[in-house]
C-alpha cells in the first residue's frame, strides 16, 4: 500500500531578485513501512519536499503545484485546515534537526506531549500522561516522570531529540519523516540516535523517510535511497546499490569525494564548483557544469528520470 | 627542530553562576584540564571530541584569544603566554585562525580583496598597491581567479568563503594555522575542496595546523596525528592511522564505533557507554586506585590511564 | 530570588536618594523664588519674613535633610500655590481624576492595542496589516493633545454626543480617557505586532503544526504566550506614566487632575510640590520596574528553574 505518493511536486518562493525553484517536478512513492532516504545537500530541495508532503510550508509566499500529493490516500493539496491537522500527527509525524529550538519554551515537555495525544485522540489529561511517561521509556529516557515535568532548556540535544521522537510517535502514526535528526548532535548521541528511530521503525511497522545530506547516515538506516540535486532527483535505488555501483554522474562523483574512504592522509576526489544557486538555476540537468561527462544535450535540456531496472531510476542522459 | 607550537599543562576554569535556589552560588568547571600538545612543524594535528570536551577553548587558548588558567604555550620555542598585546603583536602574525561559520568573519561592507589584504594593512607591510596585489594572489591560491578581488562576500557560496577566510588566515605566512571546524557547514560536495586545499597549502607554505573537528572521516583523510579529548582532559594521542587502528582508551573506542558506516553492507550492532562506563572503563596498569595520568605507551602513542 | 529582590530595594532607595539630592539642587539652582512672581509684587521685607517663616532662609542642606525627614514621616510640606492644603492632601484631591482617566485609558487602550496587533500579525500583509499600522504609527506620532481637538470637534461640536468637558458627569469621562488610550494601544499594537511575527518565525511553532494541533490552539496557548512574555514588562511603567495624568489633555478637557501641577509647581517654584511629584513618581516607576521584571522571571521558566547543570 501506497502511504506517500508524490507525483510531479513542484514548490517556489517568490523572492525579491526573481523566483526561487525550489523543489522542480519530484516525483515519490513511499509503501507502508519501507524506509527511504533522501539524500541531497543543502539547497537540493530534500527538505522543502517533505514539508511540502505535510503542507507545512507557509503559503504564501511558498507556491505548491503537484500532479498528486497523497499521504495515507489523503489528497494533501486540496484538503482543509481541519483534514490537514488530522493527516499531520496521525498518519505522518515529523523529526526535525535541531532539537534545542523544537519545543515550546515555556511549557513543559510532558505538556507538550500531552497536548500532542489530545490532539488526535480523545483521552483524559491523567490518562495521556502515563502514555505521554510509557513513550520516554519507548524511547529509552531513564527517568520518565522527572523528564516530563522538565522545561526544554534544562535538557541536553540528544535527551531532547529522543523526546522529540516520542512526541512524534505518541499518535501511532504511519510514516514518520526525520529530517537531518542527528545533524546537530554529537557523534556518539547521532549513533544512539540513529540506532532508536530504526529500532522504532521496525518495531512500529511504520514506514520512514530520512533525510539528510550524510551518506553514512543512509548506510546506516534505510532501504533505500532517493538522491536530489538542484530540486530534481537524480537517482533513486537500493541502499546496497547505490554504495555498490552509483549510476547517475553525480552520485558516482559523491561516493568517490567521501572523506576517510581508504586510510592515509591523502587528497580527497572534489567536486568542482558549487551547488546551483536555486534563484537562478542552470539550464538542462542541474548537475551539468560540474560533470565530468556532461555535453551539449545535458546542458540543453533537462533529462527525463526513467527507469532503468525494476529497482532503480535515474534521470541522466548518459544512462538512457 | 624546535615544534611549531607546543602547549605545556595547560588548563581553564569557568566560573559558572549557579541559578534557582535562594541564593546563587558559583563553582569552578574546569573546561580544559592540564592539557599538553605537541605541533611539530609541517604536521597537521587532529584535535577531536565532542561538544563540551574543550577541544575549541584549548584551541582558542593557543591562539591567546581566551587567556589561559595556568600553563604555557610556546610558538616556536618562545613562552607567549604573559607576554602583552604589544610584545605578543609579531606573534599574531605567525598564528591564524580559520573558523567553522565564515560568513559572520567576514566584513559584508568589504570587497574580498580589501578582507584579504586587511592583516597586511593592520601590520602595515607593504604599499596599498603592493597590498591588494597580494591578496589577489593569495585568492588566486585558494582557487579564486583575480575576478573575485572586487566582489562582497554575500555573493559567495559557503565553500567559496570559506576559501576567502584561509586566504586571509595565510596572507601573512603564518607557520602555525588553528581550523575549528573549517569544513563542518559545509555541503558534502564541496567538503573535499576545503579539505584539498588545506593539504595543498600546507605542504606548499609549510604549515602546521591544528586542526579540531568532531568529523573523524575528516580527520582521517587530513591529519599526520590526532588527540581525543574528554571532559576537558586529552585520553588518548597517537598517529592518525594508529588511533584508527589501535585505539586503547574507551572514549577512543567508542568515538570511534559511532561513526557511520561507509557501506550498508557493514551495518553492526553497537553498544553503547555512558560516561559513567567510561570513566570506569580507563586502563589501569595496577590494581591500585589513583588519579588517571597521561603515559607513553608507544613511541608517539599516548593514552591516559591509572599507574 | 529573595537576595535578588533585596538586592533590588536597595538599589532602588540609592536611585531614590541621588535623585532627591539632583531634583533639590537642580531646583533651588533655577533663579527666582516662590514670592518673586509678577502678578503679586511684594516688597524685600516681606519676601525675607515669608521665606524664613518657610524655613527658605536656611542653608540648602538644612532644608534637604529637613524635606527628607518629613519625607520619611509622610509629610511632603505644605505647597505655595494652594497655602491651605498640605501637599498629600493636595495629592489626594487632585490625582484621583487623573488616576481613573489614565488608568482607564491604559486599561481599555492595552486590550485593544493587543488585539490589533495580534490581527495585523496573523493577517500580515494584507489590509488588516496596514490599517492596524496606520492606526498605530497615527497614535504614536499625533500629540496628544491634536487628538484631544479632534475627538472635542467630533463627538462634541459636531456629532454632540458628548460634552467637550468637566468632570462632573461620568459621560464627560468618555471622551479623556479614548485620548489617554491613544498611546497605551498604539504601543501595543506595534509591540504585539512584532513579539508574535517573531515567535511565529520560531522552529517550534513549525513543530506545533506538524504535531496536527489547531490553529487555534497553536496562536492562543503557544505563540501568544511567548509574545507575553516581553509584553507584560513594559505594562506597568506605562500604566504609572499614563495614570499620573497628562497636563495636555486634562487642560483640553478641563479636568481638575495631577497633570497641570506638574508644570506650575516647577513655574511657581513650588518646591515642597515639585519634589513631593518627583520623588512619588520616581519610586512608582522603580517599584513598577522591580514588580515586571520579577513577574517576567515567574513567567520564564529559564530563570524560575534555571539552567542545566
Amino acid at each position: 500500500m501506497t502511504l506517500l505518493d508524490i507525483e510531479n511536486l513542484t514548490v517556489s518562493f517568490p523572492q525579491h531578485d526573481g523566483v526561487v525553484q525550489a523543489v522542480r517536478g519530484v516525483s515519490l512513492r513511499v509503501a507502508a513501512g519501507e524506509s527511504v532516504g533522501i539524500v541531497g545537500e543543502s539547497g537540493s530541495g530534500k527538505s522543502v519536499t517533505c514539508m511540502a508532503a505535510l503542507r507545512l510550508l507557509r503559503e504564501p509566499p511558498s507556491r505548491i503545484a503537484a500532479d498528486r500529493l497523497e499521504l495515507g490516500g489523503i489528497d494533501v493539496l486540496r484538503a482543509g485546515r481541519a483534514h490537514l491537522t488530522a493527516v499531520r500527527g496521525r498518519v505522518a509525524a515529523m523529526v526535525f534537526q535541531d532539537p534545542m529550538t523544537a519545543f515550546d519554551p515555556v511549557f513543559s515537555i510532558g505538556h507538550q506531549i500531552v497536548e500532542t495525544i489530545r490532539a488526535h485522540r480523545d483521552l483524559s489529561k491523567s490518562a495521556a500522561t502515563v502514555e505521554a511517561a510509557a513513550l520516554l521509556a519507548r524511547v529509552e529516557i531513564k527517568h520518565p516522570d522527572a523528564i516530563l515535568n522538565s522545561y526544554p532548556h534544562q535538557l541536553s540535544g540528544g535527551m531532547l531529540q529522543r523526546a522529540m521522537i516520542a512526541m512524534a510517535l505518541s499518535s501511532r502514526p504511519q510514516i514518520l519523516f526525520a529530517d537531518e535528526p542527528t545533524t546537530a548532535l554529537d557523534v556518539t548521541i547521532q549513533a544512539q540516535i540513529l540506532h532508536l528511530i530504526k529500532q522504532l521503525q521496525a518495531e512500529l511497522g511504520m514506514a520512514l523517510i530520512m533525510v539528510t545530506h550524510d551518506l553514512g547516515v543512509v548506510a546506516e538506516t534505510v532501504d533505500r535511497v532517493v538522491v536530489m540535486y538542484g530540486g530534481r532527483v537524480m537517482e533513486t535505488a537500493p541502499v546496497q546499490d547505490i554504495f555498490d555501483a552509483p549510476l547517475h554522474p553525480y552520485t558516482q562523483a559523491l561516493m568517490a569525494s567521501m572523506p576517510g574512504r581508504t586510510p592515509g592522509k591523502q587528497r580527497l576526489v572534489e567536486i568542482a564548483g558549487a551547488s546551483p544557486n536555486p534563484a537562478n538555476p542552470p539550464t538542462g540537468c542541474p548537475f551539468h557544469p560540474r560533470c565530468a561527462v556532461a555535453d551539449a544535450h545535458c546542458a540543453a535540456e533537462a533529462p527525463a528520470f526513467r527507469a532503468l531496472s525494476d529497482t532503480r531510476a535515474a534521470a541522466c542522459w548518459r544512462l538512457a | 627542530m624546535t615544534p611549531a607550537l607546543e602547549l605545556k599543562n595547560l588548563s581553564k576554569t569557568y566560573q559558572l553562576r549557579q541559578s534557582g535556589g535562594f541564593f546563587a552560588r558559583s563553582t569552578d568547571h574546569l573546561a580544559v584540564n592540564n592539557v599538553s600538545l605537541t605541533l611539530p612543524r609541517n604536521q597537521i594535528l587532529g584535535l577531536v571530541g565532542e561538544s563540551g570536551s574543550g577541544k575549541t577553548t584549548t584551541g582558542m587558548m593557543a591562539m591567546r584569544l581566551v587567556e589561559p588558567s595556568a600553563g604555557q604555550i610556546l610558538v616556536g620555542g618562545t613562552d607567549i603566554t604573559a607576554l602583552g598585546h604589544a610584545a605578543l603583536k609579531p606573534y599574531r602574525r605567525k598564528m591564524q585562525v580559520v573558523f567553522q561559520d565564515s560568513y559572520s568573519a567576514l566584513d559584508p561592507m568589504m570587497t574580498l580583496a580589501q578582507i584579504v589584504a586587511e592583516p597586511l594593512h593592520i601590520h602595515g607591510l607593504g604599499t596599498g598597491a603592493e597590498q591588494t596585489e597580494q591578496a589577489l594572489d593569495m585568492l588566486v591560491k585558494t582557487g579564486l581567479d583575480h575576478s573575485y578581488g572586487n566582489r562582497y562576500p554575500h555573493e559567495l557560496s559557503g565553500g567559496q568563503r570559506q576559501r576567502v577566510a584561509i586566504a586571509r588566515a595565510l596572507i601573512l605566512h603564518p607557520t602555525v594555522l588553528v581550523a575549528d571546524e573549517p569544513t563542518s557547514a559545509l555541503d558534502v560536495s564541496v567538503k573535499a575542496q576545503i579539505i584539498n586545499l588545506l593539504l595543498d597549502l600546507q605542504a606548499e607554505m609549510g604549515l602546521s595546523i591544528l586542526f579540531i573537528s568532531h568529523d573523524l572521516s575528516v580527520v582521517r583523510s587530513l591529519t599526520d596525528k590526532v588527540a581525543v579529548m574528554f571532559q576537558g582532559r586529552i585520553v588518548e594521542e597517537a598517529t592518525t592511522e594508529t588511533i584508527f587502528t589501535d585505539a586503547r582508551h574507551p572514549y577512543t573506542r567508542s568515538l570511534l564505533d559511532a561513526i557511520p558506516v561507509l557501506n550498508p553492507r557493514d551495518r553492526r550492532a553497537r553498544t553503547f557507554l555512558t560516561r559513567a562506563q567510561i570513566e570506569a572503563a580507563t586502563p589501569r596498569l595496577s590494581g591500585q586506585d589513583g588519579r588517571p595520568e597521561l603515559l607513553d605507551i608507544a613511541p608517539g602513542h599516548r593514552l591516559e590511564a591509572i599507574r | 530570588m529573595i537576595r535578588y529582590i533585596l538586592g533590588r530595594l536597595a538599589s532602588i532607595l540609592l536611585t531614590f536618594t541621588v535623585v532627591s539630592v539632583i531634583v533639590f539642587l537642580m531646583m533651588h539652582a533655577v533663579p527666582g523664588g516662590p514670592f518673586d512672581g509678577n502678578d503679586m509684587p511684594v516688597n524685600d521685607a516681606v519676601k525675607a519674613k515669608l521665606n524664613a517663616s518657610l524655613g527658605l532662609d536656611q542653608p540648602l542642606y538644612v532644608q534637604y535633610f529637613k524635606y527628607m525627614w518629613g519625607v520619611l514621616h509622610f509629610d511632603f510640606g505644605i505647597p505655595f500655590q494652594s497655602p491651605g492644603e498640605t501637599v498629600l492632601d493636595l495629592l489626594a484631591r487632585a490625582w484621583p481624576p487623573s488616576l481613573i482617566l489614565g488608568g482607564a485609558g491604559v486599561l481599555i487602550g492595552a486590550p485593544l492595542g493587543i488585539l490589533l496587533g495580534m490581527a495585523a500579525a496573523l493577517r500580515r500583509n494584507t489590509w488588516i496589516d496596514y490599517l492596524a499600522s496606520a492606526f498605530a504609527t497615527l497614535g504614536l506620532t499625533i500629540p496628544v493633545f491634536v487628538i484631544s481637538m479632534a475627538l472635542i470637534m467630533v463627538f462634541a461640536v459636531w456629532l454632540n454626543w458628548l460634552p467637550a468637558s468637566g468632570w462632573g458627569k461620568p459621560n464627560a469621562w468618555v471622551l479623556p480617557i479614548i485620548a489617554y488610550a491613544a498611546i497605551p494601544m498604539a504601543t501595543y499594537a506595534r509591540y504585539t505586532r512584532s513579539a508574535m511575527l517573531d515567535v511565529l518565525n520560531k522552529p517550534f511553532v513549525t513543530v506545533l503544526r506538524a504535531k496536527g494541533l489547531s490553529e487555534r490552539r497553536i496562536i492562543f496557548q503557544h505563540v501568544l504566550r511567548n509574545a507575553a512574555l516581553p509584553m507584560v514588562t513594559v505594562f506597568l511603567p506605562m500604566f504609572i506614566g499614563t495614570a499620573t495624568g497628562s497636563i495636555f489633555v486634562e487642560a483640553m478637557f478641563r479636568v481638575p487632575g495631577l497633570g497641570a501641577y506638574f508644570v506650575s509647581s516647577i513655574e511657581l517654584r513650588d518646591y515642597s510640590l515639585e519634589m513631593a511629584l518627583i520623588l512619588m513618581i520616581t519610586m512608582m516607576f522603580c517599584l513598577a520596574y522591580l514588580i515586571s521584571d520579577i513577574i517576567y522571571a515567574l513567567l520564564n521558566p529559564r530563570i524560575r528553574f534555571g539552567e542545566r547543570k
